[in-house]
């Protein structure tokens, strides 16, 4: 009953004042297509006044999938007050306004942009076990880190200016390109960072641990994504407060196309009506362990000839050229595209690129299972998007989404390193029973429940009332 | 040709004076900066002010004079009201002179735990008069900063002797992601003789709209290079300072509406 109260009260107080940081931009401004300068944003614009897939797109991965949902949510709710979001976005104009929330657009400049990426992608290849660089331990003392800590620095100056003005109550940073942020903006009011990358003590460098913790101190609150990163943050040594907060997605934003669509999408792929087709949808990057899934589909293929393996996905934010412009995303796809051909199998592999929330809505209803085959994932939201359209997944042991499997149960796990694991999975799944694979893919779905937006606004609810409340 | 009544050449000679008093000023400003390159920035930024305000007094005493005002009895007041101060205010003056230096010349910082004769505890506070200590058993205790200078004090903090910390501080409208850049560039050739695990950190202690004082630690890997490199690093930062003079942060203006592209 007590519970009850309080929450009853809390849900009474005025709303929250929040300011949320991400490297990741909500919205990506496109450049015209035909190459030439971009249009001058001027510095303050209105999105509706632009139109989407024109002049603009959201940008696609986990952080802005979650965070907008989330805003949107507590704003209509109205636990927070219009929300302000800061976050790295040169090709843009300085603030975009959109119902219940303020983008603040950072730009870096040109000739900065490159250590900065370089220092970034030595935290993330490290971070998920990828081949570390020999002077990676010595990373805090190069140039590159001090265009990272650069970075951090203007948007953390940005978010002090905005506080100065708004008086926000708490501040949410977004995943380990702003780690440094929570201590830069010096504030005494509460600061929630929630880390997103996997997170394995051991694969943190002597050198770094220290640092690591030292950022991580400024923090109120540390959200991690499944319990295992919660017990690598305490191995590093952190003793601050961690939650663990499975990601989730907004279900309404998901739809389930009707066959004639499903068809018509596939005819323009060049998917034929007897295909077997098996789904992979992640970004173009090592990490994302695509060239598996290739090897795995090659082996299959004498018993399995209409098998068909679709890629979706292209660069993040981090190849975008209106981004921070690494060429890792198309490097990686010649390499997957000549490791194809190596194994024979180049007409029954699919590459996409970026495709329309409906596009991608069709492959997933035309697929018979999906496959996230990553080296390492933070959580991996693309299992919970299969589960929504009731398709099973075939999941590495490796994603932080795999806490929520029960192997032959809601899904499949694999171990990436085994070679055979993931042909086994996928052979097994293959084999099954038309209807032991639909019951597998119920349970799947009602295991999504633990990673959609109602479930999880009212976390975040919570915990960002806790952090206010100290 | 024209002719200057009688009466305006003591003002002319005195704006003259003025005029050179600024320049020497500035000259002496630079001298005094460089001499104290490799001193602290906090340390060097105040005797260059000393220096620059003592070539002021001097020229607006001259200045005024020439104009047929006589100072003797306004630098005897002056004198008389000074000595006053001084013998009024002698405890706390010489606490706030000990904050200033202990502040840069002895190693303890806020969160430390130190010891200062019959006093232990954390350091929780460093303000004008004292030192504010929390001790082990929840008592708040009060060191004056004088006696911390007179009798010397132990730090106890966990590898308290590898700490560097060099506080600097710049004009309010500076912009400090450039400064901090460069610093830590510049800190990176010396990291050989630096603890790998703790790269350079520059924290923001204090800001007003006159100036942001910040605070740059580094942590030494051998006691013994402990001077060398403080002199090391205090030049470093100072040509941080230099290079990034200019880089300053545009006064916030109200952002005009855009038009959508066409």
């Amino acid at each position: 009953m007590a519970k009850v109260r309080a929450r009853a009260e809390s849900e009474r107080r005025d709303p929250i004042q929040v300011c949320f940081n991400s490297q990741t931009p909500l919205v990506q401004f496109l450049a015209p297509s035909d190459g030439l300068s971009g249009p001058d944003w001027g510095s303050s614009i209105d999105l509706a006044q632009l139109r989407e897939g024109v002049d603009y797109r959201f940008s696609p991965g986990g952080v802005t999938r979650m965070v907008y949902p989330l805003i949107r949510t507590l704003v209509a709710e109205e636990a927070l007050a219009d929300a302000h979001w800061v976050s790295l976005n040169p090709a843009a104009p300085k603030t975009v306004r959109i119902p219940g929330l303020t983008l603040h657009n950072v730009a870096l400049p040109a000739d900065r942009m490159g250590g900065y990426g370089k220092a970034k992608e030595a935290i993330w290849s490290t971070v998920h076990g990828l081949e570390m660089a020999d002077d990676a331990s010595d990373l805090f003392w190069t140039e590159e880190f001090a265009e990272y800590a650069f970075y951090n620095r203007i948007s953390s100056e940005r978010i002090r200016a905005l506080d100065a003005d708004e008086d926000f109550d708490l501040f949410y940073i977004h995943d380990f390109q702003q780690l440094p942020v929570g201590e830069m903006i010096g504030s005494l009011k509460p600061k929630i960072f929630r880390w997103h990358i996997p997170f394995e003590a051991h694969r943190i460098p002597e050198n770094w641990r220290a640092t690591l913790v030292r950022y991580l101190d400024a923090y109120d609150l540390v959200v991690v994504s499944c319990e295992a990163y919660g017990r690598g943050l305490r191995d590093l040594g952190y003793r601050g407060e961690i939650r663990r907060l499975y990601p989730y997605v907004d279900p309404d934003e998901y739809s389930r196309p009707p066959a004639l669509e499903v068809g018509q999408v596939c005819r323009e792929l060049g998917i034929r009506s007897d295909d077997q087709v098996v789904l992979v949808v992640a970004r173009m990057d090592p990490a994302k362990g695509h060239d598996r899934a290739i090897r795995a589909l090659a082996e299959l293929r004498p018993s399995h000839p209409r098998l068909r393996l679709v890629l979706v996905g292209n660069g993040s934010f981090s190849s975008a050229r209106g981004g921070v412009g690494l060429p890792k995303s198309a490097l990686w796809r010649s390499h997957l595209e000549a490791e194809a051909k190596r194994l024979g199998v180049a007409e029954r592999v699919i590459f996409t690129g970026h495709v329309s929330q409906h596009i991608l809505d069709c492959l997933y209803e035309r697929c018979q299972f999906t496959i996230l085959p990553s080296i390492n994932e933070g959580f991996g939201l693309v299992v919970v998007e299969s589960w929504l359209h009731e398709r099973p997944a075939i999941v590495t042991d490796r994603a932080g989404v795999a806490e929520l499997i029960r192997d032959g149960t809601n899904g499949l796990l694999f171990d990436p390193d085994d070679p055979d694991a993931l042909k086994s999975q996928m052979r097994r799944l293959l084999a099954s029973r038309r209807s032991s694979a639909h019951a597998m893919a119920r349970r799947a779905a009602e295991t999504a429940g633990q990673c959609v937006i109602g479930t999880a606004a009212r976390a975040e609810r919570d915990l960002i009332s806790e952090a206010v409340e100290g | 040709m024209l002719t200057l009544p009688a009466w305006s050449l003591p003002y002319i000679f005195a704006a003259v004076i003025v005029a050179f008093t600024a320049l020497i000023a500035w000259i002496v400003g630079l001298v005094v900066r460089g001499a104290m390159g490799q001193s602290a920035p906090q340390v060097a930024q105040g005797a260059r002010r000393l220096a620059t305000v003592a070539v002021w007094v001097v020229g607006v005493l001259l200045a005024v004079q020439e104009i047929g005002i006589s100072v003797d009895v306004l630098l005897v007041v002056l004198a008389l009201v000074g000595v006053a101060a001084i013998l009024a205010c002698r405890q706390s003056l010489e606490n706030f002179g000990a904050k200033y230096f202990s502040e840069v010349y002895t190693p303890f910082k806020v969160g430390d735990s130190i010891e200062v004769g019959p006093f232990a505890g954390k350091v929780i506070e460093i303000n004008a008069i004292s030192t504010v200590l929390l001790s082990s058993d929840d008592r708040l205790l009060a060191v004056p900063n004088s006696m911390i200078l007179r009798e010397g004090l132990v730090n106890v903090s966990p590898q308290a002797w590898k700490e560097l910390t060099i506080p600097i501080s710049v004009p309010g409208n500076r912009d400090i992601a450039p400064l901090e850049n460069e610093v830590m560039k510049s800190l990176g050739k010396l990291r050989p003789r630096l603890d790998k695990r703790f790269p350079p950190v520059l924290t923001t202690r204090a800001r007003t709209p006159q100036s942001t004082d910040l605070i740059l630690t580094v942590m030494i890997r051998r006691p013994e290079d402990r001077d060398p490199l403080l002199a090391e690093v205090n030049k470093r930062v100072h040509a941080a300072i230099e290079r990034t003079r200019m880089s300053v942060v545009p006064a916030p203006s109200p952002a005009p509406e855009a038009a959508p592209p066409s």
